[in-house]
């Protein structure tokens, strides 16, 4: 038998739905996300915080996954990689990482793209230096980044001329 | 009217066929599978690094509430491999340990605690063996034998001398040498590896879903091990995050997986950790190279001697190919008249190593890259110069090791780096701790001759044309994050003059597709492209067959324009979804089958024992220039600028070609100044994400791309490699670019700062005592 | 599905409540961001009955100008200490050595009680539970040898917070609750030279907040530290450094810490015969040799000590001359 957990009710929303769970206090925000809701966008590829695959947002701001306590995100809104394409229409980011090749092998990806739908939310026109440092928190083994910063260029530039703010 | 033209696809820039699925997270990588009821396996690791097991006792595991299976080496007492010749590998150890690390068990349970408790459970006794960690102590005298059949721990000894070494080196002006070290290096592809197996007990069936590059050769082994019989396997491969080679070979973990799955008669999610990832290995061995070129006084080699020693860990896996390519590959570069070569590959008690990104000649290319660079200094030659001194003279050219050479776009990578460079005008003037180097690569595209050689095309590709107009590519050919289901719906659509739209592609599941031997050695633009074009012309064929019964033409005379069928311009023609409905007309859904061979004259030279490695239909080319700038106070380098040109034959997809050849570059980075792993009595101390440093977006470079294309005479539309070669070339380049900025020449990789600034003191001082 | 230990997670709004559910389990631990906390716990380094999540505690997240100087709470996350104005003005190599922290995501939730009480760091110590098992553990875990240095009875994990040093080289102070109420103490009295428990807390105590002096508010100062990356990576060496400067350029104050070389953040001593004259080339040396003596970085990072100890002085002369020029 499994032993006895000490829970806790979680109430949040998770890409704008509101979410209500008895969860384990130990439970880590990225498992939650994958088993419990079936969220399997968000990855893991390390063993803490070491990688960024599990980047989300939470109250805009990306966090990782892997180190955040589902517990302690009661009241906050939860923001997945999943919520980004809006009626399967890819978001800027997303397309961004499409069209220049941003992603390759894809595991990445995920936290790669909220990482910088972080950013955008807070500096919608990052220069090349302000792309890199908000990215920072994020390993890609595939691409050497070149084309992960032109994505995300590409995406500010389509917002700029949309006049869309994210 | 519009005039009616084929779609074009090749050689435009394409993103991926599953891109979106990519970037919308709704891609499913082996671990994202979590059926209910799913079971959660955990693997009980060996502490020690060689002992002989006396016991495993998984007794009170077993009687865990919750727990469905423990497994030990009980379980199956048929060793795998990669090599048909070195099978000696067991999913769970029989008998002995031999790294740490080792799994020894398998728990399958209903949570992650509850195996994680029987895990704590299993009483693990054993009688510990002098342990080796390094090739130097595994191979001295009077050690334990790793393997019974393996005297004084070499798995194996490679010896040839081609043309004549010592005739080479007393005709040359100046003899120079050097040794080197080049530490062991992981490929740490985002995704951790994880499998998903599930038993039917009913079927006696079992589905195995893993995070591989090889899901064929899985397919092999994991029938070996359940000693099953294949037809009752079915082997699906999800999206995979990366491989870079390690998922090459089958791994222990999807072979426990499946295992573990079968003695708890139900389905089982193994996946593990980074740090088991790093355990698992089947990177790049830890190398130790001496090497001596000769060279005329105007820079033309004469002869090279050198001997390479390869770390392998405790088994086989792809050993004694990575010890045959660090010899065979020297070939095929540069116009080499007398080579000597002496290899050792030494078991030793550490993870094995596998086939890396430039497998088994990026270690070999440094040092000698390395050196090319010292003499050109030395005798004051230019190091682009010295290069072109030594070009092969020219494509259909035969190397002293039988390899043909048909394509070779090298002369121009070096034209192309030292323009945009601006080699000629900045090199020598950069000022103090600046500087450029250069330096070539090149590397296969597919071996010629598989592993396990049964006489079957290299690769067979499936097209289903059916009533709604669409086509569905069925292949074998893993996409694993390089781009090849882009690739192959490219060359299909190419050859019908179709729009990329027309076609789905279903990849690497055993009973859709047909057998492919997998993603490794560059080999599926090459041989999997071929056979699309192959079956895509077959599939042609057919379609305009039908098209010339329904017009009533002879089918030479009817035109295929893609979306149109026209046989003259007097009739109205026919639509493509006309002409399907004619074909499909009597027979019903159609699949044409496409192939492709390798020609014999690649299958490499019989004048050594294995020589049939290296050889290959067409090889890419590589020159580079690196520029750095080397802090005087902390000896950190930064990479400032890279120049990459590479020789693709033809850029099937340009924006593919330079996300490969820039990815590889910056993993040639990886390996040059940062990466390396290290042991402490052979438990890892860089097993996580934070001391095994793979570069962050911060220090990574911008990466200038040169796409040179040579087209290769038997390459699909002229193609061949693209993602290996330039991780080859930058590690050079950086260690000339450093040596041209310091004045120093770093040998041993990663020139991390403790080392150059150890180098840079000695430097110092060796100056100050000659003043 | 990660495999965590189970453990009771308490959030308490306010610091007596913290204190208390601290005192009456002996085995809690204090976590904030968690960035290194929940690394530890994953890795069986930690392994709490209970945890206690200050984050909660509204009165700890201000960034408070008072008479006397800068107030900042110990959640203020890293981010928002990088990105505060009078900060980047004030006191600059805080604001500096807060942006070096790990990697942006890290500091978005890493905040600055957690990063003052960073627990000490060993390439020995810092591996999964298999390894440290495997390896017979060490002093600080379990164990009863140090692989660092197996004949001693030492601990010499490293202390590799960047704050820290960035906070006392402008005599920074620190309010410490705890059951027995509140004291302001120098933030160098935080810590002790000891690997296995480099802080001075009491049961149940912890950091509420920062003081940092008015006096020495608008000091130039820098930050940097060594590493192999340009982020994520923990120090191999840091150095901060304050230097003031008066009539003709002389130096009129000047302080200089480290941390990742010692286990605790180190002050520099005997830098006193600087006051009053002009940084020269010998004086940039004096420094950069003071720095490298005081400096004990011991074999707990796979870079070699004898360069963090070269390296950081190095840096700490150059930063110097940057300031004095």
């Amino acid at each position: 038998m499994a032993e006895i957990k000490n829970k806790t009710n979680l109430s949040c929303t998770v890409n704008g739905r509101a979410s209500d769970n008895i969860v384990s206090d130990s439970l880590l925000l990225a498992d939650f996300l994958r088993e419990t809701l079936g969220l399997t966008g968000t990855k893991i590829g390390c063993d803490g915080g070491e990688c960024g695959c599990c980047t989300v947002l939470i109250d805009n701001a990306p966090q990782h996954a892997c180190l955040t306590l589902a517990a302690k995100c009661n009241g906050k809104a939860i923001e997945t990689i999943e919520s980004l394409s809006e009626e399967s229409r890819l978001s800027a980011i997303q397309r961004g990482f499409n069209e220049k090749l941003g992603a390759q092998c894809g595991f990445c990806t995920p936290g790669m793209v909220m990482a910088a739908e972080g950013l955008l939310r807070t500096n919608p026109d990052p220069n090349e230096q302000e792309i890199r440092a908000g990215l920072a928190s994020n390993i890609c083994r595939c691409t050497g980044y070149v084309k992960i910063i032109e994505a995300v260029q590409s995406a500010a530039d389509e917002l700029k001329m949309s006049g869309q703010a994210l | 009217m519009n005039e009616i033209k084929p779609s074009q696809s090749i050689g435009i820039r394409k993103s991926l066929v599953d891109g979106p699925e990519k970037v919308s997270g709704k891609a499913k990588y082996s671990s994202d599978f979590m059926p209910i009821g799913c079971l959660v396996g955990r693997i009980f690791r060996s502490p020690v690094a060689h002992a002989e097991i006396i016991k495993v006792d998984i007794e009170e595991a077993k009687l865990l509430p919750g727990v469905k299976a423990v497994i030990t080496g009980d379980e199956t007492d048929e060793p795998f491999g990669i090599l048909p010749i070195a099978r000696f590998e067991f999913p769970l150890a029989r008998d002995k340990v031999r790294y740490r690390g080792e799994p020894v068990a398998c728990v399958a349970a209903i949570d992650v605690e509850t195996a994680q408790k029987a895990i704590d459970l299993i009483k693990f006794k054993y009688k510990e063996l002098p342990a080796y960690f390094t090739s130097k102590d595994a191979m001295a005298e009077g050690t334990v034998d790793l393997h019974d059949h393996r005297p004084r721990n070499i798995e194996r000894e490679v010896d040839f001398e081609l043309g004549e070494v010592d005739k080479g080196l007393s005709d040359a002006d100046f003899v120079i040498e050097e040794s080197f070290n080049c530490a062991e290096v992981c490929q740490v592809q985002s995704e951790p590896h994880a499998a998903i197996a599930e038993y039917d007990a009913e079927r006696e069936f079992i589905t195995v879903r893993a995070s591989t590059q090889v899901p064929y050769y899985d397919h092999l082994m994991l029938a070996k091990v359940l000693k099953m019989d294949e037809a009752q396997i079915r082997v699906v491969k999800p999206f995979v995050g990366g491989g870079f080679g390690c998922r090459t070979e089958s791994l222990n973990v999807t072979l426990i997986c499946a295992l573990v799955a079968r003695a708890a008669n139900g389905t089982v999610r193994l996946t593990v950790s980074r740090e088991e990832t790093f355990i698992t290995h089947r990177g790049r061995p830890e190398t130790d190279i001496e090497m001596q070129i000769g060279v005329k006084k105007d820079g033309t080699i004469t002869a090279v001697d050198y001997t390479a020693i390869q770390r392998g860990g405790a088994y086989s896996g792809y050993g004694v190919v990575t010890i045959l390519y660090s010899g065979g590959l020297l070939f095929g570069l540069y116009d080499l008249t007398a080579v000597r070569y002496k290899g050792f590959r030494v078991l030793t008690n550490t993870p094995p190593p596998g086939a890396m990104r430039g497998h088994g000649i990026t270690n070999v290319r440094y040092a000698f890259e390395a050196l090319l660079d010292k003499i050109a200094t030395k005798l004051k030659i230019d190091a682009i110069e010295i290069r072109r001194k030594n070009l092969l003279k020219g494509p259909n050219y035969e190397t002293l090791n039988e390899m043909f050479i048909n394509s070779y776009g090298l002369p121009e990578c070096l034209d192309w780096v030292e323009k945009e460079s601006q080699w000629n005008q900045r090199k020598g003037k950069m000022g103090k701790f600046r500087g450029l180097g250069v330096a070539c690569g090149h590397y296969i595209s597919g071996a010629s001759k598989p592993v396990n050689w049964t006489g079957e095309p290299h690769a067979t590709v499936h097209l289903k044309l059916d009533w709604d107009g669409s086509i569905t590519i069925l292949t074998g050919a893993p996409e694993i994050g390089q781009g090849s289901s882009t690739m192959t719906t490219q060359c299909a659509a190419e050859v019908l003059g179709l729009d990329m739209s027309r076609f789905q592609i279903i990849t690497s599941d055993s009973k859709l597709t047909p057998k492919d031997n997998g993603s490794y050695s560059s080999r599926v633009t090459y041989m999997v492209g071929n056979a699309t074009i192959d079956a895509a012309t077959n599939l042609k064929k057919i379609l305009i067959e039908a098209a010339a019964r329904k017009l009533d033409a002879n089918p030479d005379d009817v035109e295929c324009l893609g979306e149109y069928y026209s046989a003259g311009s007097q009739d109205e023609g026919l639509t493509f979804n006309e002409v399907v409905t004619a074909a499909l007309e009597g027979t019903g859904t159609i699949t044409v089958k496409g192939n492709f061979d390798t020609l014999p004259e690649s299958w490499g030279t019989k004048k050594y024992r294995g020589g049939a490695v290296s050889g290959s239909m067409a090889y890419a080319y590589a020159a580079q220039v690196v520029e750095v700038s080397v802090d005087p106070d902390t000896a950190e380098i930064k990479v400032e600028r890279v120049w990459a040109a590479q020789d693709v034959g033809k850029a099937l997809n340009p924006l593919s070609v330079e996300g490969q050849i820039e990815g590889s570059v910056w993993m040639g980075m990886g390996q040059a100044i940062s990466e390396g792993t290290l042991y402490h009595n052979g438990l890892g101390i860089t097993n996580s994400m934070l001391d095994y440093r793979v570069p962050t977006i911060i220090e990574s470079p911008p990466i200038e791309v040169g796409i040179i294309e040579s087209i290769d005479p038997n390459g699909p539309f002229g193609a061949k490699e693209a993602g290996e070669t330039s991780l080859i070339a930058f590690i050079p380049a950086l260690t000339n670019a450093v040596a041209d900025a310091i004045g120093v020449r770093p040998t041993d990789l990663p020139v991390t700062p403790d080392k150059l600034m150890e180098l840079m003191e000695k430097n110092t001082n060796n100056a100050k005592s000659v003043t | 599905m990660e495999f965590m230990p189970n453990f009771k997670l308490y959030r308490p709004d306010n610091v007596d409540d913290a204190i208390k559910i601290k005192t009456e389990h002996a085995e809690a631990r204090y976590v904030a961001g968690g960035t290194d906390m929940i690394v530890n716990v994953r890795r069986g380094i930690e392994q709490p009955q209970s945890l206690v999540d200050l984050t909660s505690i509204s009165n700890m997240n201000d960034i408070t100008e008072v008479d006397d100087g800068l107030q900042i709470g110990a959640n203020v996350t890293l981010r928002n200490v990088r990105e505060n104005q009078i900060i980047q003005q004030n006191y600059p190599c805080i604001a500096e050595a807060a942006g070096s922290v790990a990697g942006p995501t890290h500091q978005q939730y890493g905040t600055v009680g957690g990063n003052l009480c960073l627990d000490t760091r060993c390439l020995f110590y810092n591996q999964s539970e298999w390894w440290r098992q495997s390896n017979d553990y060490c002093l600080k875990e379990r164990g009863d040898t140090c692989h660092v240095a197996p004949s001693g009875k030492r601990c010499f994990a490293a202390f590799s917070g960047d704050l820290a040093p960035s906070m006392l080289v402008y005599e920074a102070e620190i309010n410490v609750v705890g059951p027995s109420g509140s004291r302001r103490i120098p933030l160098l009295e935080l810590y002790r030279d000891d690997g296995m428990a480099h802080l001075t807390l009491g049961p149940g105590e912890l950091v509420e907040r920062v003081h940092l002096p008015m006096a020495l508010a608008g000091d130039p100062s820098r930050y940097e530290k060594a590493r192999i990356r340009g982020s994520i990576d923990f120090p191999l060496a840091g150095v901060a450094i304050r230097l003031r400067k008066g009539k003709g350029n002389a130096v009129e104050d000047v302080a200089i810490a480290l941390t990742a070389v010692n286990p605790y953040p180190k002050i520099i001593s005997g830098l006193q015969g600087l006051i009053d004259g002009n940084l020269g080339e010998d004086e940039l040396d004096f420094i950069r040799d003071a720095v490298r003596k005081q400096s004990k970085p011991m074999r707990t990072t796979t870079v070699a000590p004898w360069y963090r100890r070269r390296v950081v002085g190095a840096l700490a002369r150059r930063l110097a001359a940057e300031l004095s020029a």
